[in-house]
């Protein structure tokens, strides 16, 4: 029997300092003819497993056109700060991909609107990179990106392109800038960037991901200038032990985070994330 | 399929059979409880229990079980699933705890299967017993789970008195008894297990409208109940919840687990293993930085329960079977059909 909790060995092409705390992991399956069939959609995760240690759910945040998997790790804790020990040319366990990610057949033809926050901006950065290369799918794109400080922030060397997508707007918020920092962030919540976004709501889709509170704040904001539950979708983040809804820890009021998420509308789960 | 009886007292010719091809785990009543465990000789088989401490589950899906071995060799890894192949038989498993694994049995398949539970359950012959002795906490038959069985059985007993009615639910039970030589049940036998199958109704106290509880608890998730379970009060008398977490561990419908990596002294090889978890424990709804999407004791008693009539993500899956274990170990006594009438289904 297929044993789907078996990770796949694949190696650490490459790894891209991101921030301070946060590095990009460039991953090539050992078995070449796995890699070749694996197919993803934005906003999926997988599980990265290190044997000894434990495993961890990640988003994919690109796949490469030779199909090596980008993987963008803030180190939180136990597996992550194992991870950070790792240098190129070393193996790690990789199961997936899981979940259901963005609901891209959602956007097509609506103005559609991406809020992150800190990591939140990982399971996004495939998506954008589909709206740019499929453009004329969608309409108007507005991303709104904060972090702590500038320096917090990641896939800033991305931003060049972002910007260059047509119809588009990137916005970058941050909590503080350090004295001498010469940062063209907005000191604020991302929320505070909702008032000059161009984007017609009644045609619209929202997308947001980052720390919980920051999603509830900002699905209750986007309510209040006009959106519907049912045009917001949050993705969202609980601790997950298997990534194919057998462990119960991801549960969100009848769906498994993993396997029915861990992107859902804000209308189905509203009730089940702590009201504010 | 054909029906026969078997005297009590020749019980233990059924039992050598059954060894002769595999493990025998039974009921045993070592002292005031009983509980589940391997039978070597026909005196240890306690038929005649009321429930055991923990229900069968833990042959399927165990309170700890090492899923893979690891090696580490020049920085890559290689795994080895741990496979469970022995083949075991279960004798006097009542229906309720049947009903629960039938549910498991969806819940740990789907478009992911699991092939430590399937591997188990596939290697497992079921010789189920049909309840005569509920117990004062059961409402199995509130739930439909009980207290007799129609389904999910390969051979079924039930007590007739002097014998044993002896039932084939499947081709392996068939040839389990095969050239044994035991005598054809009689209409005789039959109506007898029709009475006690009424007696036995009878004896059981509680009760719960599982339709409408699944179909109102969603509606009443800010019910003034879960106030009372978790932070002060009580309900029906009970005391609030202590979050110890007995109920699911006693529970044959609970699955959560936790995943955890050992390392041998070499640090190059080790197990991966999972064990029993519960949404009860705060840890068990931990994200990072410090966040917790259950931190109120109420918000975590509510999605047990919740999920127990059927409303959370393991749907029907991992509803309740109405075995009363819960019950019977709450601290607190807290009675799970109690909080479904405060609710409204009574
Ligand atoms: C669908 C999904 C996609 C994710 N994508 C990314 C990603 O692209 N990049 C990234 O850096 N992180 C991502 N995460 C979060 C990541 O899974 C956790 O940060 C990681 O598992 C922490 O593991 P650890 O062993 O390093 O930390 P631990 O030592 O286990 O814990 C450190 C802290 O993180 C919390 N935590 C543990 N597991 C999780 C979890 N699964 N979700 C949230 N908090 C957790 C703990 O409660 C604790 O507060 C994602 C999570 C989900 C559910």
């Amino acid at each position: 029997m297929k044993n789907d909790y078996s990770p796949h060995s694949a190696i650490i092409k490459d790894i891209i300092v991101e921030a301070h705390d946060t590095n990009t992991y460039v991953l090539e399956f050992t078995d070449k003819k796995f890699q070749k069939d694996f197919s993803w959609c934005p906003g999926q995760f997988m599980m990265l497993s290190l044997f000894g240690i434990g495993e961890s759910a990640i988003s994919i945040s690109k796949v490469g056109d030779n199909g090596s998997l980008y993987s963008t790790i803030r180190n939180v804790g136990n597996v992550t700060n194992s991870i950070f020990n790792l240098k190129k040319g070393d193996f790690i366990g990789i199961r997936g991909p899981y979940g259901l990610g963005w609901p891209v057949d959602k956007l097509r033809d609506k103005d559609v609107l991406i809020v992150a926050g800190g990591m939140g901006i990982a399971p996004f950065r495939g998506l954008i990179n589909y709206i740019k290369d499929s453009r004329k799918n969608f309409r108007r794109l507005e991303i709104l990106y904060g972090a702590r400080t500038p320096e917090d922030m990641i896939f800033r060397y991305d931003f060049k392109d972002w910007r260059k997508i047509k119809n588009s707007n990137l916005d970058l918020t941050v909590d503080e800038i350090s004295i001498g920092s010469r940062s063209s962030c907005k000191i604020g919540l991302v929320t505070s960037c909702f008032p000059s976004m161009k984007i017609h709501h009644r045609n619209a889709v929202a997308l947001i991901c980052g720390p919980e509170i920051m999603m509830r704040y900002a699905a209750k904001c986007l309510e209040t200038i006009g959106f519907k539950d049912e045009q917001i979708y949050l993705s969202l983040e609980r601790r997950m032990k298997c990534g194919i809804g057998k462990c119960g820890h991801c549960q969100v009021g009848l769906k498994y985070a993993c396997k029915d998420g861990p992107v859902f509308n804000y209308a189905e789960i509203k009730q089940f994330i702590h009201p504010l | 399929m054909d029906a026969y009886t078997i005297e009590k007292k020749d019980m233990k010719i059924l039992l050598k059979r059954f060894q002769e091809d595999y493990k025998v785990f039974g009921p045993i009543k070592p002292g005031l409880e009983s509980k589940f465990d391997e039978i070597k000789s026909i005196e240890q088989l306690h038929l005649d229990y009321i429930s055991t401490v923990l229900p069968p589950k833990k042959f399927f899906h165990p309170p700890k079980e090492a899923m893979f071995s690891y090696k580490i060799e020049k920085g890559r890894f290689t795994s080895k699933e741990i496979k469970q192949n022995e083949k075991i038989l279960i004798i006097g498993i009542h229906p309720c705890d049947v009903y629960a694994l039938l549910k498991l049995d969806k819940l740990f398949s789907g478009d992911f299967k699991d092939p430590y539970y399937q591997n188990r359950r596939k290697n497992c012959v079921i010789v189920a017993l049909n309840c005569v002795k509920p117990s004062e906490y059961s409402f199995c038959s509130s739930m439909n789970t009980g207290p007799f069985l129609d389904k999910g059985y390969d051979i079924l007993l039930t007590d007739i008195g002097t014998k044993y009615l002896i039932e084939l639910g499947t081709k392996t039970g068939e040839k389990l008894i095969e050239g044994l030589n035991l005598k054809k049940a009689t209409k005789d036998n039959y109506h007898e297990k029709k009475r006690r199958l009424e007696t036995s109704k009878k004896k059981i106290k509680k009760s719960m409208d599982a339709l409408k509880i699944s179909r109102i608890a969603q509606k009443n998730l800010h019910h003034e109940v879960w106030f009372d379970l978790g932070e002060c009060g009580g309900v029906a008398g009970s005391l609030p919840c202590l979050s110890c977490g007995s109920c699911t561990f006693v529970c044959p419908t609970c699955y959560c687990y936790d995943v955890y990596d050992t390392v041998d002294f070499s640090l190059k090889s080790g197990t991966r293993n999972r064990e029993l978890d519960s949404c009860q424990l705060l840890e068990y709804g931990e994200v990072a930085h410090g966040g917790n999407f259950r931190k109120d004791r109420k918000d975590r008693i509510r999605h047990w329960m919740l999920c127990k009539f059927g409303v959370a993500a393991g749907g029907s899956n991992s509803s309740c079977v109405g075995c009363g274990r819960c019950i019977r170990v709450c601290p607190s006594k807290i009675d799970i059909t109690a909080v479904a009438k405060a609710i409204g289904g009574g």
